[in-house]
């Protein structure tokens, strides 16, 4: 565990990317459903959870956390998401042909699996979808686009992810989608919360 | 009776701030907030409000308001307007204009009453980058009319303000970050040793700093974790940002140093152009200036 401010601490697991992560969200909700006093915020990333507290927050609790991060965490339970989409990114062509595949070979493959939603962060609602096999990891772009269309779906390194606004971006995008992922009118109003499922149609 | 300020020039950059939504950061939400907490709190107090009411963050161009309604408030932080940390009492259909006086960057304007916008995720922060909460999501513009709520508390008589940033260098105490071990010992003694100069380029997600370059930094295998307030992130030319407020809840490059929270609101308040350099403080050191800060908050709000 590591100090990362005054009332600020980063628990870290290594290994696997993604099994670190499912070790940072599961420490996370338990932080979280503890609610203990001073409790302000729990973030679970791609290995960290950051832990932040205020006045009278108890941080001894967190090195066994970290230790022993628990097998099935608090909290409600992951929901399963269908994403449908429309499959015409600007780059679909060029991720196809680097992963080998023809542009139907590749949306085949995209729309086969299911991916776990890893952590939240960028802006709100924006996810890092864990899932992608090795052959389909491909480096964000050289240079970012000054602006991606709202709801574009998009991969970089082992992530995809999708854009709830029109923001700068630097990821492959695949195609785009009309669903929120951020809406305040909605309840929740995020559309994602760490551990849910995706699977994606075309 | 409709009470409230009617905007008549809005300032470079007024939003409506509290303390700010802490708890969304595993959804992706910036906590947001008064990038000065410490003036927010003192200026809520002077016009009798809790120290967490809303209140507005005005930035290097002050506005200028017509009072709807008769109202008190106060300007702590930046010397903006006529009488920077008093209770200034506006009556109905009088102007006040909050110009910047010299140094001036920041100050927090709490009106007796607060701010009364609608809460979302539990906060009336101003979301800027995300376009949410606060007075419509948005800056103040010309004709808004921001409504204020009913007094409750007495006004301070007298004057009460921050501290300014000292002439000369400003320093900041700071606690190391959690990477700095992957900056090698020339980058890390440059850093603790150089003077950084503020950037007009800062915003309410982070003070951007330039100096001499710390070298390129490889952060493409350092994966996205948790910010914390304060963090100093390196960027890939080697030049630091302090995160603040409405910093982005994860952030991918290193984190060398993380700013005492007691110091934040100096930052804050340190205009661009001005030289901060950086003195390093244990973990321990740093969370008793932040007991010691806490502590005389909470007297100064019996008081």
């Amino acid at each position: 565990m590591r100090q990362a401010g005054e009332r600020a601490w980063l628990l870290e697991w290594a290994g696997d990317e993604s099994a670190a992560n499912a070790k940072a969200r599961a420490a996370a909700a338990a932080v979280r459903a503890a609610a203990a006093p001073g409790f302000l915020d729990a973030v679970p990333s791609a290995r960290t959870c950051l832990v932040l507290g205020g006045p009278g927050f108890d941080a001894s609790p967190l090195a066994a956390l970290e230790a022993d991060p628990p097998a099935a965490p608090p909290g409600p339970a992951p929901r399963a998401h269908e994403i449908r989409f429309t499959p015409d990114g600007a780059d679909l062509d060029e991720i196809a042909s680097r992963c080998g595949l023809t542009p139907e070979g590749f949306l085949r493959a995209f729309t086969g699996l299911t991916y776990t939603v890893g952590f939240l962060g960028f802006t709100p609602g924006f996810a890092y979808l864990y899932g992608l096999p090795l052959a389909f990891h491909l480096p964000r772009r050289p240079s970012p686009r000054a602006a991606v269309p709202a709801g574009s779906v998009a991969l970089a390194g082992p992530y995809v992810g999708i854009y709830p606004g029109a923001t700068p971006g630097g990821w492959n995008l695949v195609g785009t989608t009309a669903r929120r992922l951020f809406d305040l009118r909605g309840d929740p109003p995020f559309l994602f919360s760490p551990g849910d499922t995706v699977r994606f149609t075309a | 009776m409709t009470r409230g300020l009617f905007v008549v020039e809005p300032g470079v950059l007024s939003t409506v701030q509290d303390l700010g939504r802490p708890g969304w950061g595993a959804w992706g939400v910036p906590a947001s907030g008064a990038l000065d907490e410490e003036a927010l709190r003192l200026a809520n107090r002077l016009v009798g409000n809790p120290p967490g009411a809303a209140a507005l963050e005005i930035t290097l161009s002050g506005p200028v308001f017509k009072a709807v309604g008769d109202v008190a408030l106060a300007v702590v932080g930046g010397a903006f307007g006529p009488a920077p940390g008093e209770v200034i009492r506006v009556e109905d259909g009088g102007t006040l204009a909050l110009a910047a006086g010299p140094g001036a960057v920041r100050a927090v304007v709490a009106v007796a009453g607060g701010v009364d916008v609608p809460r979302v995720l539990g906060s009336r922060s101003t979301c800027v980058s995300a376009r949410f909460g606060g007075f419509q999501g948005r800056r103040l513009q010309k004709g808004d009319v921001v409504l204020v709520g009913e007094p409750v508390g007495a006004p301070l008589p007298g004057r009460a303000n921050v501290p300014r940033p000292p002439a000369g260098d400003v320093t900041l105490r700071a606690m190391p970050g959690p990477q700095e071990h992957l900056f090698d010992p020339e980058a890390r003694a440059a850093f603790w040793a150089a003077a950084w100069r503020v950037l007009p380029e800062s915003n309410r997600m982070g003070i951007r700093l330039r100096g001499e370059s710390l070298g390129f930094v490889e952060t493409s295998a350092l994966p996205s974790e948790g910010t914390a307030p304060g963090a100093v992130q390196i960027t890939a030319e080697g030049h630091p940002i302090v995160l603040l407020a409405e910093r982005p809840t994860t952030g991918g490059y290193p984190k060398i140093a993380t700013v005492a929270s007691a110091d934040l609101g100096l930052l804050a308040r340190t205009a661009p152009g001005r030289i901060v350099r950086f003195e390093r403080i244990p973990v321990d050191e740093a969370r008793r200036l932040l007991a010691e800060f806490e502590a005389s908050d909470r007297a100064g709000s019996a008081r």
